[in-house]
């Protein structure tokens, strides 16, 4: 793999995953490497299988063979292990999934308190600081039903910087949003990039790929086609897929 | 894909590991050994008590006795759908007067629904088979039962049926007033159809209730199932296995009624989703 | 018979059967509460024997009518040579049939909470236990309370039924036919039973309106 030259262990690695839902091959023999501090984008047609792979990194999705290491380790079947390795991988969801009885400030400390057994004035005090970061620490009392789309993702991304994720994993975190709020939440996803964190970013925001990504990875049908610097990738695609794909968003 | 609901027996555990497999194939063979054991006991005990002897169950091979039972369920048929008709008609009334603008004929309203869902039925009942031959009205038992029944569902009714006005779209109400209908001619044209349609399902699960209550139908010696259970106990000296069948019946027939308000409802869900 | 009349000649006996129709409206809602809880907690287990068994359980009390079951626990028992006191067959009626509407309740609360919150709660960390305890139950309660406040109002009507038997003391309802049947002019009697049935549904819902407006989610 062109990863194996580099040095240090990578924070992410999958080693030949299948998975199937039942007759349908939804990952095919996939192999991703995220070293630390890189931004690797996922993009492909619907149903291409880019979301699944996302989700089976902190094993939402279980997977039929191949494996699964975050920082060198294994990823556990099950049981506290596998919890206590979920809280080193931070999850931006679509729809958010905000825990709608708690009010927004226990939405952040609640992993804090729970997981990592931290004192509630330190939790919450480190949860002000998140949420000024993201813009939403004037809403810290309100219930997450009182936000915005653009502010509860906000709130979101902050509930899984609480946890000192070694890498986030961010599955379409812009489909849900209407359009004026889509800028405010990946305006939050630039600033986290700059600032060394290792991502992997499921979307449709091919602008914003452009700018963050260090690398594409381009899927088709359950199995990576491309994986190239986004300069070369948008400029030079190597497969004819890929460029009926930048085609045919191009075409909006 | 298929249309069944998802429900939080489908997302509440994760995919489990080889330990849960474990866990769970060792939890699913001892819970089948205690359901197993559960049942060897109850038989065991009918059968100690000689409750398995032919003689109890054999009543249920003749003809004559479903007849009589079939004659019963009519009854108890016949009062649940008049009941039904008077509930959904006091219901109606309760609802429009809840639902009126004016303060005074609302609280009327409201504390004649009160009044419905606050009083059990057998007090009901009890007040038709005891209190109103007091002031000299004489009524057939099918009235004393189906007035009583009805007026202790109506409450309940005229909730249900307000909780679908309310479901209808305002938009609905302004369209039609800028037609130039009249606020009489929007409720019975425009908001009530659509709010009986969102309503079925809870009417179905109101005659559930209704059908329930009429089980008490032998207070007042009205020939509903329950009534006939008793005079075929009489006769056959089977008690036991009769009003077990009886049960059986009710339960059936009430599963059913409920598996079709579910249907039903989820049916509209659907219809309005796609 | 006026009302002084009434409570003057029966008034001991009105007192004791307010106590007993509260005392057996909340033994029944109490045990169906723990009966409700246990029976859901098999309902989503992983166990399917116990699923089963737990299904077939609420369709089985959710469906019988309160008469029915009754009559099976007082006269059919008997004859499997299990003899319970009045009490015992009317308590365990009023307890049976709301523990399984109990379960249906909680069953809908707990599916008000989405998916994606359960998977929110797995990815930042947390155990099978942690996410029970900090996003189902929680969630779960607090959607419960309204229809939880229905059916304790429900199981008191459903405590009536202890009138079709001899039960000693006599509840509300089967004070009003013993009055009937003792004096004449009893009509009194049901307006007294009424108004105090009536009375206490509308201070429970009331209480559990309150409850439900301070716990209420929004969504």
């Amino acid at each position: 793999m062109a990863q194996a030259t580099q040095a240090g262990t990578p924070v992410i690695e999958l080693r030949h995953v299948d998975k199937h839902y039942g007759q349908l091959h939804v990952l095919k023999d996939i192999n991703l490497s995220v070293k630390k501090g890189e931004v690797v984008v996922i993009i492909g047609p619907s149903g291409s299988g880019k979301s699944t792979l996302c989700r089976t990194i902190n094993r939402l999705e279980t997977i039929d063979s191949g494996e699964i290491l975050i920082d060198g380790q294994p990823l556990p079947k099950e049981g506290r292990k596998l919890a206590e390795l979920r809280a080193q991988v931070g999850m931006v969801f679509q729809q958010f999934n905000l825990f709608a009885h708690k009010t927004i400030l226990d939405n952040v400390t609640i992993g804090p308190r729970e997981v990592l057994k931290k004192s509630k004035a330190e939790a919450e005090q480190e949860a002000m600081q998140l949420l000024k970061r993201v813009g939403v620490d004037s809403q810290a009392s309100k219930v997450p039903a009182q936000l915005s789309g653009g502010q509860q993702q906000r709130v979101a991304i902050a509930r899984s910087l609480a946890m000192h994720p070694k890498a986030m994993l961010f599955d379409e975190p812009t489909s849900a949003l209407d359009p004026e709020m889509i800028g405010e939440v990946l305006a939050v996803m630039t600033e986290l990039a700059s600032e060394g964190m290792t991502m992997v970013i499921v979307t449709h925001e091919m602008n914003f790929a452009k700018r963050v990504a260090d690398r594409i990875i381009f899927m088709d049908a359950g199995a990576i086609l491309e994986e190239n610097t986004p300069e070369e990738f948008f400029t030079n695609p190597a497969t004819q897929r890929a460029r009926d794909f930048l085609e045919s968003i191009q075409a909006h | 894909m298929n249309n069944k609901n998802i429900t939080i027996r489908d997302y509440l555990y994760e995919a489990p590991g080889p330990k849960t497999k474990r866990y769970i194939t060792i939890g699913t063979v001892l819970s089948l050994i205690c359901v197993a054991w559960l049942i060897y006991v109850i038989i065991r005990l009918f059968y100690e008590n000689g409750q398995l002897d032919a003689k109890y169950w054999s009543i249920f091979t003749r003809a004559t006795t479903w007849r009589f039972f079939g004659k019963g369920l009519l009854g108890t048929l016949e009062v649940s759908l008049a009941a039904m008709l008077v509930t959904f008609s006091l219901g109606m009334i309760m609802m429009i007067g809840r639902i009126n603008r004016n303060k005074v004929i609302s609280t009327i309203a409201t504390v004649f629904i009160e009044l419905s869902r606050g009083i059990p039925t057998l007090l009901f009942i009890y007040f038709f088979f005891l209190a109103v031959p007091q002031f000299g009205l004489k009524l057939p038992a099918f009235w004393k039962i189906t007035l009583p029944v009805a007026i202790s569902a109506a409450g309940v009714t005229a909730e249900t049926l307000r909780s679908g006005v309310n479901a209808v779209p305002k938009g609905q109400r302004e369209a039609a007033i800028s037609l130039g209908m009249r606020d009489h001619t929007v409720f019975l044209k425009i908001i009530f159809p659509q709010a009986f349609r969102i309503v079925i399902p809870g009417l179905i699960s109101e005659l559930v209730i209704v059908l329930k209550d009429t089980t008490f139908a032998y207070v007042v010696s009205y020939a509903d199932l329950m009534q006939n259970a008793r005079v075929m106990i009489s006769n056959y000296d089977a008690l036991l296995s009769v009003y077990l069948v009886v049960a059986v019946i009710y339960i059936l027939i009430n599963y059913g009624l409920n598996k079709l308000s579910v249907y039903l409802a989820n049916r509209r869900k659907r219809l309005q989703a796609g | 018979m006026s009302i002084s009349e009434l409570l003057s000649q029966f008034g001991d006996k009105y007192l004791l059967a307010l106590i007993t129709t509260y005392k057996l409206t909340i033994c029944s809602f109490g045990l169906a509460l723990i009966i409700g809880v246990i029976i859901t907690v098999m309902r989503i287990s992983p166990i399917t024997p116990l699923k089963v068994v737990a299904d077939l359980y609420v369709q089985i009390f959710r469906n019988i009518p309160g008469a029915s079951l009754l009559i099976v626990l007082v006269y059919a028992l008997p004859y499997l040579n299990i003899v319970l006191s009045y009490y015992t067959c009317v308590l365990t009626a009023t307890t049976l049939i709301p523990s399984a509407f109990c379960s249906e309740y909680l069953m809908s609360g707990m599916n008000t909470i989405s998916p994606g919150q359960i998977e929110a709660s797995r990815s930042i960390g947390m155990t099978f236990m942690q996410t029970i305890r900090n996003v189902v139950l929680p969630q779960a309660i607090r959607s419960s309370v309204l229809p939880l406040t229905n059916l304790m109002v429900s199981t008191m009507l459903t405590t009536a039924i202890a009138s079709q038997v001899p039960l000693n003391p006599m509840e509300l309802t089967g004070i009003v036919s013993y009055i009937n049947t003792h004096a004449v002019g009893g009509i009194t009697a049901f307006v007294i039973s009424a108004f105090l049935y009536c009375g206490t549904a509308v201070i429970i819902g009331q209480v559990g309106n309150l409850i439900d407006r301070k716990v209420r989610i929004l969504r």
